[in-house]
């Protein structure tokens, strides 16, 4: 019994360490044995933290929620660095915690917010691999009681716009050779049969299907099914490779709204080691609302 | 299948079907919704498919999808006076947010 548990947490070291970054990861084992504490902080993102980090999260975690706190408040945007500066002091984060992050969803806000920790210069930052999803099905502990934190100071990076993708970047990468563009959308909203679930009936588009040339990748097929986990980087490989998506190209990830495809970034960029990934959250809710945006279907 | 059973009445807004043992009230604008749970509605006091639906805050709210009527203890009639009531609600939506032009 203790030799197959050793055997199993061996393989999965393993498996951990052969990604290109390693150390952006941990799993919910090392989480319930490495609680939060003053240089390392645990933060919860939610779409939906009325039926997520309001019913019970991991001690000491704190809570991003991704409309209210990552997001402008009245453009469509992502929060300034002054904003971000503030919403780390909110969550007792200094320019040097060990940050982890992990959320509803398969983790796609918790990615979304990677992101943007990222544009701001976060360095130390990891995201819990399976994220509630994982944790839920190992039956671990939630609390409802929110920590507090003493008062801390944070000076933000200026916005690395090298990881972001614009509109005006999307339609100048259509037809080059040396660009690729991941749809990791559902094939149904790839081929414009639905612009949206009807679980999400803000985030319609005016027209269906896809940028012209993308490649239709959906964010699942770097999960496990079963716990949320990302797949092993021979399997990565493998989802991307054959269909042109390959280290030496400039990558663009899409998706709805942006949350997905930080998914897919991150994989690309972290766990396979892609030089040149950037997510385009202005997504299709952008592009196929846009007056004369080419559209295939 | 659902799909397959004989409509006894609709309107904009809804169908009733005729199941087995339940007249099936449901709502179409929550179509292709996915049905989470099936459990007591307690407005109307009968089972219910339910599924959630997002709102701008990315907030979920349950939302019944179609209800089981038992046909041991209601009529088509009673079952009418709630597709109607849905009917209403949804048709003052309309009127509120795309009203008709040759108003």
């Amino acid at each position: 019994m203790i030799l197959g548990k050793t055997i199993k947490y061996a393989r999965k070291f393993v498996q951990i360490m052969s990604y290109a970054h390693p150390e952006v990861l941990v799993d919910t084992e090392w989480i319930s044995q490495n609680p939060p504490n003053e240089n390392r902080k645990l933060v919860e993102v939610d779409y939906d933290p009325v039926n997520g980090y309001q019913k019970g999260h991991i001690k000491g975690a704190s809570l991003i929620w991704w409309k209210r706190d990552i997001n402008d408040p009245v453009t469509r945007d992502i929060i300034s660095k002054k904003e971000f500066e503030a919403l780390m002091i909110k969550n007792g984060i200094t320019a040097d915690t060990e940050v982890i992050l992990y959320g509803d969803f398969n983790n796609w806000f918790a990615a979304f917010v990677f992101w943007v920790f990222k544009i701001y210069g976060h360095e130390n930052l990891k995201i819990m691999n399976g994220g509630r999803k994982k944790w839920e099905l190992e039956s671990k502990d939630y609390t409802t009681d929110e920590p507090q934190f003493s008062s801390v100071n944070y000076i933000a990076q200026p916005p690395d716009e090298g990881l972001r993708a614009y509109l005006f970047d999307v339609s100048r990468s259509l037809g080059k050779e040396d660009s690729v563009l991941v749809d990791v959308r559902s094939p149904a909203e790839f081929t414009g049969q639905i612009t949206a679930p009807p679980e999400y009936p803000m985030e319609h588009a005016q027209r269906g299907g896809h940028i012209p040339d993308a490649n239709n990748i959906p964010w699942a097929t770097a999960v496990n099914d079963a716990d949320g986990t990302f797949k092993t980087v021979d399997e990565l490989k493998q989802n991307y490779e054959p269909k042109g998506v390959t280290p030496d190209k400039d990558v663009i990830c899409y998706c709805r709204i942006g949350e997905r495809s930080s998914h897919s970034w991150f994989v690309l960029k972290y766990l396979l080691g892609y030089p040149r990934v950037r997510n385009y959250d202005g997504s299709w809710t952008e592009w196929g609302n846009m007056i004369g945006n080419p559209v295939e279907k | 299948m659902l799909l397959d059973l004989p409509v006894l009445q609709k309107g904009s807004f809804y169908f009733i079907k005729d199941g087995k043992t339940d007249l099936i009230l449901e709502d179409n604008t929550k179509r292709g919704l996915e049905i989470k749970e099936t459990s007591l509605d307690e407005t109307l006091n009968v089972q219910a498919d339910k599924g959630m639906i997002h709102d701008m805050d990315g907030i979920g709210h349950w939302v019944v999808i179609r209800w089981y009527f038992s046909k041991d203890s209601f009529e088509l009639s009673q079952v009418v006076i709630h597709a109607e009531a849905l009917e209403e609600k949804y048709t003052k939506l309309r009127e509120l947010t795309c009203p008709d032009d040759g108003d």
